[in-house]
């Protein structure tokens, strides 16, 4: 090679990558010859590993010729070309399948090799062995194990670790050489000093072999209880990953049996004061994870001291620290953010952090913590800061005001002029413009007193915005929410300017808008000017613009004011998904080629307050959906999913609120393609999924009520878990609970013939009801005909007549709940104080739950739309105030609730008190919350 | 200085070569016996080899690469990424194992037809004499087909791996003609 290409392969900065064919050759002439030569072969190697670190790949073929020629290197006894040849043999372990070629050479490495190259050959053991070569290695790891050089202890550990997967007898073999390797404290071997320099072990073969014993016990509660036990009683654990590793077993066992936690407490208390700030941190994301779920268990003591510990944590000079610091502190923000008060100083401090990463952190914490207090000041603050960060963490801080704004619709007018002013005199993209709008378009549709100032200062905007997107929406917006202001004219005029000045996307949008004005009831003489304008933009060069003004003008001047508002003002919308799925139906049913039109009827509609429902739900979701993933974060994988997965608690699983959306519409579409219910009309409301189960149960069940104007219909989901049994004509028989008062009148059912393994199906059952609210329970039976099935055929033998069986399943209920659809209203004291007949109930529940738990349950009870973010309790007080609101699903009669639930020693204490146009609606709903 | 001058006389002589011996044969019959009794003289106890041992070694101022492959089925399709550069193979033949002559003698001469492989000598090891109903270099000659080799210098020495009986011979007879016709 002459030293022109080799300078160019060296200068380590320039980032070229050598050229992929050249090495290869390289690699094959110079690998091959005889003698080797060393040196050359070693840089040789140490490029290729570059290239393959550079995520390079080399085709199988050419994989297996290096890996072949990489092991021709093993005559050379030269120890650092042998650390090099194990590199690369690792790393081509992955491309090349022979590499169980080099197991006789490494074995012989580990045994006789010098200290120098033992380690190395034993951490590539862990990828020439298979299952069946692996027990051949077993003498040598377990002698590894216990050396006294903590480089080949460590190496053996590690590869033990990677062997599980692949021959866990083998590695069991050896738990206790690993339990001594935790306590053994191992430093460097003395002969290995070269000069006066000498290395302090860290100890790291106790993180090992605490890794690996873990690996080997952790389905043993009773061993791993013991083993935390005995390592964290004795001062000989070091190293401080090994601390860290205790400390998450102490977490996983914590998690698995919350009672285990008080017996931990003095040690956790103990690692608080550690002196290393990685354990500290570990140990306060324990207990601060732990008490998120279990908060009856953790003594305040222990936490205000982890907080404590945060605390002083965001004083340190170290930015990985303070990070790991703030980033436990964001997750309790969002838990119980009053506890976190204390560290507010140093927060506000971080602020001014150089670290852009940490003084966003700070901010977003910050506000979150924000109490109705401290809000203006800290908007202030951020005024100060918003305009020296990148638009990154711009759009976060946006995000975060966002969310403080749907919590704190009080404080609408402080977070309004923050938004109005880094919108005006904010440097930025689309994309950080964008998220402002959003945060000042949710204002104004969720706290309607904000409304004439934001739209005021949004026309100002559109006056010099250069993001044709934004102008859009913004139009949009004004023309939805303008000609219901006190001065509708005013936004005339700056709807016009647009129409005069910009581009045709921005006009067209700007004619429907101006034509919303028209009808404005505020101020009837608008309409003739907009009539006047809008037939001065007919005349417009381009055509869309044309087209909608001409459509406008149509409408405004049609003499029924129904039509005309219905086109122009529309007040519903329609349910895309719905819609969606019921143009695909009609688009492969093309039976007349499209003779008969479109029936739109059938395509839910849902107005505009159902619609702000469902989008204040979505956002209360999304918040919801961040503070359970903060809880769950550090909950171990898996060992707290076997709740029971309904929707029965509110918090439920966390899968996103669309998914539940879909499922409702697929309901609702199964329902209409059945020709039995046919007659019934149109369905009104679907209830959630209740499971009716356990759900490890052999036949899983869940139930889905379904009211319809005069019907009512059960659904039940049925899985039938067996592998090898069919059921055959499954039904499910309702008995009321109550027979001699039973109302509704069952009309038939509809049973599934044959339910394979492994399969779901459905059997409805229908009730006829009046056109009241009606509320029973029934009492349900599952039955079938089991057969066995001929695994061949998947067929039940012949002339096997099965036997009929019965199985219990939970009671399901029809309460008044399942009448209602969550609904929005913006001033919901006004609407609440508004509405005539009211109602009160009281109720007192002996057991010990959580305030959060009986809002969870309430909510899910009623239907309604919890509203001034009154869904979440405040950790520390034993009292709150619930403000739910719905509407029926029947007739549309509001209804607002406001539960006061108090807890003492005795349990807990409700008040619900309800307020509706219906009275029985009324009474029914509050009689039925819990 | 000193010993720039050494291999530069090596290098006249051709004493630096280094010479690359295969050891092949089915499994369990002694190949890396036969190995370390060459290289360190003694009898090591030995696992059924996964991959292959190398180790080089000075006999009569030559310096032998000697290879020795695993013989188990699942090894033997890897034997010819071994073969290139390769100065002659030793053969190694349990002689007390009749029932796998035939599959020995399948392996020897498909091995044998690789381009590769065209120049080097063949040294077989009738081993394993030391056990009682073992057959003779003669026998196992006939088994193994070895007379239809054609252009190739070959040679069957009866050996015992665990007494040392007959190695070094085989070895002498294999250098010998490795001089006469490589060097």
């Amino acid at each position: 090679m002459s030293t022109h290409t080799y300078k160019k392969f060296e200068s380590g900065d320039s980032g070229d990558l050598p050229d992929k064919m050249t090495i290869y050759q390289d690699c094959m002439t110079q690998f091959n010859e005889s003698p080797v030569n060393a040196k050359r072969c070693r840089i040789l190697i140490s490029r290729l590993l570059r290239l393959l670190a550079n995520g390079e790949v080399f085709p199988e073929t050419e994989a297996t010729a290096l890996f072949f020629s990489i092991s021709k290197l093993f005559q050379h006894p030269n120890d650092s070309l042998r650390q090099a040849v194990y590199l690369s043999i690792k790393e081509l372990s992955g491309i090349s399948e022979d590499v169980l070629m080099a197991t006789s050479s490494i074995m012989k490495d580990v045994q006789n090799g010098s200290d120098l190259v033992k380690s190395n050959a034993i951490r590539s053991l862990s990828v020439v062995l298979d299952e069946s070569t692996a027990f051949s290695a077993e003498r040598m790891l377990k002698s590894a194990v216990v050396s006294k050089n903590p480089t080949i202890s460590s190496a053996s550990l590690v590869t033990s670790y990677h062997l599980l997967p692949i021959s866990e007898n083998t590695v069991k073999r050896f738990s206790n050489e690993t339990q001594e390797a935790v306590v053994d404290l191992k430093p460097f071997p003395q002969q290995d000093i070269i000069g006066d320099y000498y290395p302090n072990s860290t100890f790291i073969t106790q993180y090992h072999a605490l890794g690996l014993l873990y690996q080997l016990k952790k389905n043993d509660k009773m061993s791993l209880l013991k083993l935390v036990r005995q390592f964290a009683d004795s001062n000989n654990l070091k190293n401080q990953l090994a601390k860290v590793q205790l400390i998450k077993i102490v977490n996983e066992l914590v998690q698995r049996d919350p009672q285990l936690f008080p017996q931990f407490q003095g040690l956790l208390y103990h690692w608080l004061s550690n002196k290393y700030e990685s354990v500290q941190i570990e140990v306060t994301k324990v207990i601060t994870s732990f008490a998120a779920t279990n908060q009856r268990l953790v003594s305040p003591e222990l936490f205000a001291v982890a907080v404590q510990t945060l605390q002083s944590l965001l004083t340190v000079p170290r930015v990985t620290t303070k990070f790991a610091a703030l980033r436990i502190l964001n997750r309790l923000s969002m838990v119980s953010p009053d506890k976190i008060l204390i560290c507010n100083p140093e927060l506000e401090s971080l602020i001014n952090d150089s670290n852009r990463n940490v003084s966003t952190y700070a901010i977003t914490i910050l506000l979150k913590t924000g109490t109705e207090k401290n809000i203006s000041s800290l908007i202030s603050t951020i005024t100060k800061f918003i305009h020296e960060v990148s638009d990154d963490f711009k759009i976060i801080i946006i995000d975060a005001v966002r969310t403080l704004s749907l919590n704190f619709p009080q404080e609408w007018k402080a977070i309004l002029n923050f938004l109005i002013d880094v919108l005006k005199n904010g440097e930025g993209g689309f994309k950080f413009k964008n998220n402002i709008v959003e945060a000042l378009i949710d204002i104004v549709s969720f706290v309607p007193q904000s409304k004439e100032l934001a739209l005021e200062n949004l026309c100002d905007f559109i006056e010099d915005c250069e993001f044709n997107e934004i102008l859009v929406r913004i139009l949009h917006l004004l023309g939805k929410e303008g000609p219901f202001t006190s001065n509708p004219s005013l936004y005339v005029r700056h709807i016009y300017n647009r129409l005069v000045l910009e581009n045709s996307i921005i006009r067209s949008a700007a004619v429907v808008s101006l034509s919303k004005f028209a009808l404005s009831k505020k101020d009837t003489s608008l309409r003739k000017s907009i009539v006047s304008l809008l037939k001065r933009i007919a005349n417009d060069p381009d055509d869309e613009v044309r087209d909608r003004a001409v459509i406008a003008l149509q409408f405004i001047e049609n003499s029924n004011e129904r039509i005309s508002e219905e086109f122009i003002q529309s007040k519903y919308t329609y349910d895309f998904q719905s819609l969606e799925s019921v143009l695909s139906v009609y688009m492969n049913n093309n039976s007349d080629s499209f003779e008969t039109p479109f029936d739109v009827s059938n395509v839910r509609k849902i107005t505009e307050d159902e619609a702000k429902a469902l989008e204040l739900k979505r956002k209360q979701d999304q918040l919801h959906n961040s503070r359970l993933e903060a809880i769950e974060t550090c909950t171990a994988d898996g060992s707290i999913n076997n709740e029971r997965a309904d929707a029965a608690t509110y918090a439920g699983p966390s899968s996103a609120e669309d998914q539940s959306e879909l499922l409702a519409s697929k309901y609702a579409d199964e329902l209409l393609s059945i020709e039995e219910f046919k007659p019934f009309g149109k369905l009104i409301n679907s209830s959630n999924v209740v499971s009716l189960t356990e759900p490890e149960a052999e036949f899983v069940v869940n139930g889905v009520k379904h009211i319809l104007k005069e019907h009512v219909i059960f659904q039940f989901n049925i899985t039938n878990t067996l592998n090898d049994v069919a059921l055959d004509n499954v039904a499910v028989t309702c008995t009321p609970e109550d027979p001699d008062n039973a109302i509704l009148e069952e009309l038939f059912s509809i049973p599934i013939d044959r339910l394979l393994p492994s399969t779901e199906g459905a059997v409805y059952v229908a009730f006829k009801k009046s056109e009241e609210i009606v509320m029973e329970g029934f009492l349900n039976n599952l039955t079938f005909t089991t057969k066995e099935l001929n695994p061949e055929t998947n067929e039940p033998f012949e002339g096997d007549e099965g036997f009929e069986d019965e199985y219990e399943i939970d009671s399901i209920f029809l309460n008044a709940g399942d009448y209602i659809k969550n609904s929005f209203v913006g001033d919901f004291t006004t609407v609440f104080d508004e509405l005539p007949n009211e109602e009160v109930a009281v109720y007192n529940i002996q057991e010990n739950i959580t305030v959060q738990e009986v809002i969870d349950k309430i909510i899910v009870n009623t239907s309604c739309l919890p509203l001034e973010n009154t869904q979440f309790a405040q950790s520390e007080s034993n009292s709150h105030i619930l403000k739910l609101f719905g509407k029926s699903a029947l007739t549309g009669v509001k209804i607002a609730l406001i539960v006061r639930i108090v807890k003492s020693s005795k349990g807990v204490a409700l008040k619900a008190q309800g307020k509706s146009e219906n009275a029985t609606l009324c009474a029914d709903l509050i009689n039925s919350i819990i | 200085m000193g010993n720039l001058f050494s291999s530069m006389f090596d290098r006249l002589w051709g004493v630096n070569k280094e010479l690359r011996i295969l050891i092949l044969g089915l499994d369990g019959a002694g190949k890396t016996t036969i190995l370390y009794r060459l290289q360190i003289g003694e009898v090591v106890t030995t696992k059924p080899t996964i991959g292959f041992n190398v180790e080089t070694l000075s006999y009569k101022n030559l310096k032998l690469n000697v290879w020795d492959l695993g013989g188990q089925t699942s090894i033997r399709p890897y034997w010819r990424c071994y073969y290139a550069d390769t100065s002659a193979v030793i053969f190694v033949v349990d002689s007390t194992d009749k029932d796998r002559m035939a599959t020995a003698s399948k392996e020897l001469h498909l091995m044998l037809q690789e381009e590769e492989l065209q120049d080097a000598a063949l040294l077989v090891f009738a081993n394993k004499q030391d056990q009682v109903g073992a057959l003779s270099a003669s026998e196992v000659s006939k088994e193994l087909n070895l007379v239809e080799l054609k252009d190739r210098s070959w040679s069957i020495v009866a050996s015992s791996a665990i007494k040392g009986e007959g190695i070094t011979e085989g070895l002498d007879w294999l250098i010998d003609v490795i001089k006469e016709e490589q060097l």
